[in-house]
């Protein structure tokens, strides 16, 4: 295909294609990809099995459109467009990762059919923007704030958190799971920093057992002999080889000429040890968490003193640990006066199903909390805990950014309505891409419908002729199959979520469109030929 | 649905997607139900074990469906999840793996035949949620409490737990091991916690399963050490528990000892002698007559010269204890590890009446007995005349040890026998009544999943399966709810009377964990191979 016979411009086997070639295998490539995530949408959505090609053939059971895009092989560029913008609204606004990919499909599937009847890229491209731009218009208008009213705005948020998860595993459990992330976002007090909020995964139990706890668990053992409960805890959290402190030059080596003085020298390397321990609990402290090994000498030294120590907490569990009590992570121990000891009011070894772990209580950072998940399978505690995690991510914007909105397709037909309004306001070809934007939006409340096993063409229908009556709230009520009013049903969203699926699915159709060659380089060479990226 | 049933042309447009969609999710479905057919046939008393070659020519005979399915090696994702499903009932309860995974095969026989119908999944799966609450609602009222202190019931129920293992006929000597091991380690503080780690099972070839043995101490699987002639028995012993080595010194930077001359090689030996003799005084000094030592990698824990001494010190050695076991012995003999020869005190020491090795089958092992302050912490010696049996005895006796484990965590029975399942079954059924529409076909057709049980614990014992449920359907319709299936006596009877019970809490946990498992599947209409 290079080239066309003529002289090579490109390496043997780069590949380059143009023109209408280049812009049906990106709109291919893009919809096959939309099409795969399509059916996850809606409460009634499917989930997907990934299965892994590596080493053990690992399987993953997932209905978050992320978590799907992320894992797959994607070749065509085109896809790989559609995937990061899934990235990028799954790192900023934490859900809506299907919809957004849905939508920018459903966008190049009505461009497509525009440019097959001849009209310019670039026109339909400045008639999606006038569309989006009047969308987003709608929807500010349609969105409210009661986040002035406590007690309403908690609703809100638990509305939220509730249609987030009724699309996923959680479905069942969603009540008990909407308080819970409530819950522990409302801790957080408007910091969003979810890092504070730690989620640990327990086989065993099924999901009703989950619960939220204050503080921190750490899922590791106490040593040998050691305090089992300490209260007004002082915590020292650090890095530091607890093994012995070898010369860490290569080769180094020590000549003695007997036994005695090998025996010296092996005294000398525990008394350094003692040192470095007796430093340590000098620090005034009564635990000692740290994130490498501990070996049974110190540990055995931190036992006859009382101090609790916990070895080989990771980088993670330290961090939070650190974040959580207010430590700092030392790793050199000779000024005790500089060094901020973290503090909590109880620590005692609990049992979760089978095994013992770690609780700190009473942290000096209240909005410091853990939830515990409980479940039947890995999978299904994998997959709650992605669940959990995209509402945390809604929840926390929506307390940052507090406009909601109706979910169920409202916002999708409203727009839509509102932007055929304008199509016909518009002279111009312009009008046609207009048009094509509205019905691009109604593809989500159809896909909603037909994953319902609805009859999506009726619904749609209906409920843009609800919406063409004032103040209508309709939106799809999968669970009756019908339309309904969504104040009623409790069918909320974050406006923020909605405002970056619309921006975002607009900006990534219109950058594939705008493509009009693919130019695929060489691939490197390498042994075998594996699939290389 | 309404609407659904309208608009064929919408229908026919979407038919080739729908068709790949089915296909997947039928084809999870008959793997899945595979895997529940190759372990359904040893449920229940007369069930058949299995004879698994691993893939390194290993042999092993089981009855277990925890066991079956891990080695079972399965690929297909679907069956997979059956499998994580009966881990996951071992970790919750520890017994009915068989019944779990049997149970969500007949759920799947239901669903599918739903779907046939055109059943949407996710109704298929709520309905399944529902039911599944109901039923564990039915099998709650079912149950009658049952106190720690009844050891009679405790034992009843261990022993309904191991009927159905190839050590069955062994069952009144392990339902009371079972039992007193896990109610030795319940600890008084939390009396609803049970760690099954604080049990410790050895192994030991020769003799018969009738030979294990509830030890009221400690065991040891290793020997004592006596290549140099030491004591084998040590009464009123102190025991050292030690994690440094008594061999010649190493230090962790890298040194050599240079020998320049003949005589200097004399006087290194020497002081490897006086440098093991020291130590050794120190630890007789504090009058310790029982070592027990840590095992070591970087370094050898004791040496032929070390254990020399130590067997003219008349010290017991037992050596290669692991790194894992060394917090249940300190708890077990109240004494701590010491890391540092300089730390050995006589206050670290653990106190014993009795120390000794004794023969078993083939093996020796060191068993203390008489501890002072024993915590909570029991020892089972578990005896067997082959590999095979041996391995299937320790994983019945666990097995069984998790029953007790159960009542300790929600002290309710129920009956056994089939019995439950029939019952449920029926409330079920006659619920599905009351409701409307899909929901209540597919409550309808959960309930006759649920007749599974009964059915197979029939057909596996040889008995007419239809005569015995229908049997059984008739007595609970007249209000006998404890009604099943004797399977040694081939009748039906009220099986309270035969004092076949189990707890409420394997029950429930296989009827939610089968339940959440199918939704789980039928949600999937995809595989996609990732990286």
């Amino acid at each position: 295909m290079a080239g066309a016979g003529g002289t090579r411009i490109l390496q043997d086997e780069a590949v380059e294609e143009k023109g209408e070639r280049a812009r049906m295998a990106s709109f291919v490539g893009a919809m096959a990809i939309a099409d795969l995530v399509k059916t996850t949408l809606g409460p009634k959505g499917m989930d997907k099995i990934l299965q892994s090609t590596g080493r053990g053939q690992n399987i993953m059971v997932t209905n978050d459109g992320a978590t799907i895009l992320k894992s797959l092989y994607v070749d065509n560029p085109a896809a790989k467009v559609l995937v990061d913008i899934s990235k990028v609204q799954d790192d900023e606004v934490g859900d809506g990762t299907t919809s957004v990919v849905v939508l920018a499909g459903e966008l190049l599937r009505e461009a497509e059919k525009l440019i097959s009847q001849k009209i310019h890229p670039m026109t339909i491209i400045s008639g999606f923007r006038a569309a989006a731009e009047t969308g987003r218009g709608i929807l500010e208008k349609a969105s409210f704030n009661n986040s002035k009213d406590k007690d309403k705005f908690r609703r809100d948020l638990l509305n939220i958190a509730m249609t987030t998860l009724s699309s996923k595993i959680l479905s069942q459990d969603k009540e008990h799971f909407a308080e819970l992330a409530v819950d522990a976002v409302l801790r957080l007090q408007g910091s969003g920093n979810l890092e504070a909020i730690q989620i640990i995964q327990k086989p065993g139990g099924s999901l009703q057992d989950s619960f939220l706890d204050e503080g921190f668990i750490l899922d590791k053992r106490i040593g040998v002999g050691q305090p089992k409960r300490i209260e007004n805890a002082k915590i020292l959290v650090a890095n530091t080889p607890m093994d012995t402190d070898k010369i860490k030059i290569y080769g180094a080596r020590v000549r003695v000429d007997s036994m005695s003085k090998v025996a010296d020298i092996e005294a000398a390397e525990k008394d350094k040890m003692r040192q470095k321990c007796d430093k340590i609990i000098q620090h005034g402290i009564n635990c000692f968490v740290n994130r490498q090994l501990i070996y049974n000498f110190p540990e055995e030294i931190f036992a006859d003193a009382g101090v609790m120590a916990i070895e080989h907490a990771d980088f993670d569990g330290i961090e939070r640990l650190a974040l959580v009590t207010g430590g700092e992570i030392v790793s050199t121990f000779d000024d005790p006066t500089t060094v901020k000891l973290g503090h909590c009011k109880l620590i005692e070894e609990i049992m979760i199903g089978e095994d013992k772990l770690i609780h700190f209580i009473g942290v000096d950072k209240p909005e410091a909390c853990t939830i515990v998940l409980r479940g039947a399978s890995t999978h299904v505690l994998e997959e709650a805990e992605r669940s959990l995690h995209d509402a945390l991510c809604v929840l926390s914007q929506t307390v940052k950014d507090s406009r909601v909105i109706y979910g169920g397709g409202f916002p999708e037909v409203m727009m839509s309505n509102a932007i055929e309004d304008l199509a016909r306001r518009t002279p111009g070809k312009r009008a046609m891409a207009i048009e094509a934007f509205a019905t691009a939006l109604r593809g989500i409340p159809s896909t909603i419908a037909e994953n319902a096993g609805l009859d999506a063409a009726e619904i749609v229908t209906q409920l843009r002729a609800e919406h063409a009556k004032e103040r209508s709230k309709a939106g799809v009520d999968v669970i009756r199959g019908t339309i309904g009013n969504m104040e009623e049903l409790g069918i909320y969203e974050s406006f923020k979520v909605k405002q970056a699926v619309l921006m975002s699915a607009t900006e990534a159709a219109e950058m594939i469109m705008r493509v009009d060659e693919i130019i695929k380089c060489a691939p490197r060479k390498r042994e075998g030929m594996g699939h290389g990226m | 649905m309404p609407g659904a049933a309208s608009h064929a042309g919408a229908k026919a447009e979407r038919y080739i997607d729908n068709k790949r969609k089915d296909d997947v999710r039928t084809m999870n479905m008959v793997a899945a139900k595979a895997v529940a057919d190759a372990v359904r046939t040893s449920l229940g008393p007369r069930g058949m074990d299995k004879m698994l070659t691993t893939a390194n020519g290993e042999v092993i005979i089981t009855n277990d469906g925890a066991t079956i399915l891990q080695k079972m090696d399965v690929t297909q994702p679907a069956a997979k999840m059956f499998v994580e499903l009966s881990k996951s009932q071992d970790v919750v309860a520890g017994d009915g793996t068989t019944s779990v995974v049997v149970l969500a095969g007949a759920l799947l026989r239901q669903s599918l035949n739903l779907l046939a119908k055109g059943v949407h999944p996710t109704v298929i799966s709520e309905a399944l949620h529902k039911a599944s609450d109901k039923a564990v609602e039915v099998l709650t009222n079912m149950a009658t409490p049952v106190k720690l202190s009844d050891k009679e019931t405790l034992v009843r129920s261990a022993t309904t737990s191991l009927g159905s293992k190839v050590v069955s006929q062994y069952s009144s000597l392990l339902a009371p091991i079972a039992v007193e091991s896990v109610l030795s380690v319940i600890d008084p503080a939390r009396p609803d916690r049970v760690d099954l780690r604080d049990i410790k099972m050895v192994k030991k070839l020769g003799g018969t399963i009738d030979d294990t043995e509830l030890i009221d101490g400690l065991v040891f699987d290793q020997k004592a050490s006596r290549s140099a002639g030491g004591p084998t028995r040590v009464e009123n012993a102190k025991i050292g528990l030690i994690q440094f080595q008594i061999s010649p010194p190493k230090t962790d930077i890298e040194q050599n000892v240079i020998v320049s001359d003949y005589t200097q090689m004399d006087r290194i030996l020497k002081e490897e002698r006086n440098y093991i003799l020291s130590m050794i005084k120190k630890i007789r000094a504090t009058g310790c007559n029982v070592l027990l030592i840590q095992k070591s990698i970087l370094r050898d824990a004791v040496t032929d010269l070390s254990l020399h001494y130590l067997a003219k010190a008349k010290i017991l050695v037992v050596k290669d204890v692991e790194r894992d076991d060394i917090e249940f012995i300190s708890k077990t003999l109240h004494c701590l590890p010491i890391s540092n020869i300089d730390h050995f005190r006589g206050e670290k020491l653990g106190h014993a009446d009795l120390v000794e090795e004794v023969h078993v089958g083939s093996g020796k092992i060191v068993k203390v007995t008489g501890i002072k302050d024993k915590g909570q912490t029991s020892s089972i010696v578990v005896r067997g005349s082959n590999q095979l049996v041996l391995d299937e005895a320790e994983r019945s006796l666990h097995d069984a040890q998790c029953v007790v484990r159960c009542l300790v965590q929600k002290p309710f029975l129920i009956a056994g026998g089939g019995a439950p399942e029939i019952e449920v079954s029926r409330q079920l059924g006659s619920w599905a009544k009351t409701l409307l529409g899909m929901e209540s076909y597919c409550i309808k057709a959960f309930a006759e999943a649920m007749e599974i049980i009964p059915y197979t614990l029939a057909e596996n014992a040889g008995l007419n399966p239809i005569q015995i449920v229908t049997e059984l359907r008739n007595r609970h319709a007249n209000g006998e709810i404890n009604t099943g299936i004797n399977v040694r006596k081939g009748v039906v009877t009220n099986i309270l009377d035969e004092k076949v019970v189990q707890p409420l809490l394997v029950s429930t946990s296989a009827i939610s964990l089968a339940a959440e498992c199918v939704r789980m599947i039928l949600k999937i209409d995809d595989i996609v191979l990732v990286r």
